[in-house]
């Protein structure tokens, strides 16, 4: 539990800044929440016939001239990216929970590579080697006040107190990694089984650099993330921005193969400025077996957004630290047992019930934390 | 975080006690229908019931035993002990008896019909809140026999565990043939005055659908509540942090200080409507129940 008066100050600033805009960005675009459940609609078509979608976005990513792969555990991702990747590049990463489950950072830089974090929040959980406290906001346990020491401790500079100055040395620092990395790899929020596109949504432009300027774009995540077709993935970045409280999102990116042009008497011909090699790794690692299981599959519906944490009472006393990293808070206990077969976080639910209040696609958390609870009992857990 | 011995010696004791006598700690089941003394209410056989689960009479000792639970875990051969304990020990809880008597004139007072039992059983409610759910299906399947046997078919609750517990209940068991009421869906006229905020019982505001029908009867009575989206919003009431308490006190303490530090900058009179949130707030907040402060003629 938090002893960390650090904790306690960040985490009261972060929900008071963002529940009283989620529900802001709610009230101002009603159309929302209709969004959230043809999202929740798509995700289950997907998750009732499986296989098949992942089937069909693989040979969809293949006819626009990119690269798929299925991996089964993190194991099999991490070797499917490391081949592509070899040694002694620089990679930026665009944040991805997939890419920190399966371990692929460290994995990267132990094959001799340098790899850089680009989503502010994940650069200073690289910056102080610390897991993740939030799904999408990783580095919510860090005041502002830490922030600039790590700042100074790490880059020898010293930022300031002002947010802007401390996201201003962050951009300088990170502009030159863009303009030099040789692969961007990134996750994605949704991805298109019709047109094999990966859709992510951002605001810092970390990502649209990530993906846009390396020579090559790795997209790694989980197979949970198919939606059926272009425009549910489309809306499934709008609701991940809503419901995350950054409403309009500043940049939505559909990335459908490597870069190409039709230009020259309309062949559409490939590259052109952007990447000349698309990968796509798909990732189950527990997946398909909670997809089994008619209770655990409600975990598969989940966008990330990251709602839950801020209404949660356990949460917000667990200095970020319910559930195995980087799935925290009560979407976090639920993905601990998905991915890690860890049903103890789960046991630490009070069934408050506001997760399932606040979540854009009604996954009711605490019956799938109570189930997980019960299997805990049967079970047992990981040692 | 979890003691997994602790996790275990719950689960041995607590079912042992409730599968042997109904009730989950070593208590003399009398403490559940003391608050009837005197009121001349029915007994025994009818078709609608006062059922209080004994939740009232038991969440200041469940506070207690929460307490002392990690030594009690590490005391080899303390259940045998137990089993004697609890025909002698009798629990007095004058604040519970008397909110349970102003309950029972408020459904009197509305024209509500009901019966009680001086061997009235705990309702379970332990065993859901930890997820112990083979244990609580065995109980469960105990507790409809005790209806069922009695021939009910209205059970009148008076707390938000009680009456969840019941409804899981009834969900398990759908050939179950009754009627789950809560008081206040029942109770008219009640008058109170003065101005709280009001914490929500979790179960009932969000998991029960009882959020606008509490806070119409508490209105009603004359009270002012203050609300603040942040804090009292149907999405950002918080958890008293009653249910983690066998699990892990500490976290459980620091949630109750959080919701009461929120409650006390919206007002500092709280009301509530469950004694387990009363258990967990009071220690840091000035709380009533709502049956406490009603006005009773």
């Amino acid at each position: 539990m938090s002893n960390n008066k650090d904790w306690d100050i960040a985490i009261k600033r972060g929900v008071e800044h963002n529940i009283p805009r989620v529900f802001k960005v709610l009230r101002e675009h009603p159309y929302l929440e209709d969004l959230a459940r043809k999202v929740r609609e798509g995700k289950l078509e997907v998750l009732s016939n499986l296989d098949h979608y992942i089937d069909m976005t693989i040979k969809a990513v293949e006819k626009i001239g990119g690269k798929a792969y299925f991996a089964e555990n993190a194991e099999q991702a991490r070797e499917i990216v490391g081949k592509i990747v070899g040694s002694k590049k620089r990679i930026v990463l665009g944040k991805s929970m997939v890419a920190y489950e399966v371990g692929l950072r460290k994995y990267l830089q132990s094959l001799d590579n340098e790899v850089w974090e680009t989503d502010l929040g994940e650069l200073l959980i690289q910056f102080a080697d610390e897991p993740p406290s939030h799904i999408i906001a990783p580095a919510v346990h860090m005041t502002r006040e830490r922030i600039r020491e790590l700042i100074k401790e790490k880059l020898n500079i010293d930022p300031g107190d002002k947010h802007e100055d401390i996201v201003k040395v962050a951009r300088e620092f990170l502009r030159q990694k863009f303009l030099t990395a040789d692969i961007g790899i990134t996750g994605a929020n949704a991805v298109a089984a019709d047109s094999g596109s990966i859709v992510l949504v951002e605001n810092e432009g970390n990502i649209r650099m990530t993906s846009v300027v390396p020579p090559v774009h790795i997209s790694i995540t989980g197979v949970e993330k198919i939606l059926p077709n272009l425009e549910y993935a489309l809306y499934e970045a709008l609701v991940q921005a809503a419901y995350a409280g950054l409403y309009p999102p500043t940049y939505i990116n559909v990335t459908s193969g490597p870069s190409s042009t039709g230009d020259v008497e309309q062949k559409r011909v490939s590259p052109a400025h952007g990447p000349k090699e698309f990968h796509l790794v798909l990732v189950d690692n527990g997946r398909r077996k909670a997809n089994e299981d008619n209770v655990l599959r409600e975990a598969l519906l989940c966008i990330r957004c990251g709602r839950c944490h801020f209404h949660c009472p356990v949460y917000r006393v667990l200095d970020g630290k319910w559930g195995d990293p980087p799935y925290s808070g009560p979407m976090g206990a639920m993905w601990s047992g998905v991915v890690y077969n860890d049903y103890k976080p789960s046991l630490m639910c009070t069934h408050a019930g506001n997760c399932r209040e606040v979540c854009p696609m009604k996954i009711n958390i605490p019956k799938v934390l109570e189930y997980l609870k019960h299997k805990y009992y049967t079970n047992g857990t990981k040692q | 975080m979890i003691d997994n011995e602790l996790l275990n010696f719950i689960k041995r004791t607590v079912t042992k006690f409730l599968m042997e006598d109904y009730m989950p700690f070593p208590v003399n089941r009398s403490v559940c229908s003391e608050w009837a003394n005197g009121m001349n209410i029915k007994k025994g056989l009818s078709e609608v019931v006062l059922f209080t689960g004994c939740s009232y009479q038991l969440a200041e000792l469940g506070k207690k035993f929460d307490d002392i639970l990690p030594s009690l875990a590490r005391f080899k051969g303390i259940e045998r002990f137990s089993s004697f304990a609890k025909a002698f020990y009798k629990p007095r809880n004058e604040r519970a008896n008397k909110i349970l008597r102003n309950i029972a004139y408020l459904l009197k007072n509305s024209g509500v019909d009901f019966s009680y039992y001086e061997d009235e059983p705990y309702s379970g409610t332990i065993l859901l809140e930890l997820g112990m759910l083979d244990e609580f299906k065995q109980y469960a399947e105990k507790l409809v026999n005790f209806f069922v046997a009695r021939g009910v078919k209205k059970i009148i609750t008076v707390d938000p565990h009680t009456h969840y517990t019941l409804y899981r209940i009834k969900e398990l068991n759908p050939s179950w043939n009754v009627n789950i009421v809560n008081y206040y869906e029942l109770i008219k006229g009640a008058k109170a005055e003065g101005t709280y905020v009001f914490h929500d019982s979790c179960l009932y505001s969000r998991f029960l659908g009882m959020r606008d029908t509490i806070r119409e009867v508490i209105k009603g009575s004359g009270i002012e509540l203050k609300e603040d989206e942040m804090v009292t919003g149907k999405e950002t009431s918080m958890c008293c942090g009653g249910p983690l308490a066998p699990i892990n006190k500490d976290v459980s303490d620091k949630i109750a200080r959080n919701r009461a530090e929120a409650l006390k900058n919206v007002h500092n009179k709280v009301l509530l409507a469950c004694p387990f949130c009363y258990a967990n707030l009071s220690p840091y907040v000035e709380a009533y129940d709502f049956a406490e402060v009603v006005k009773i003629e």
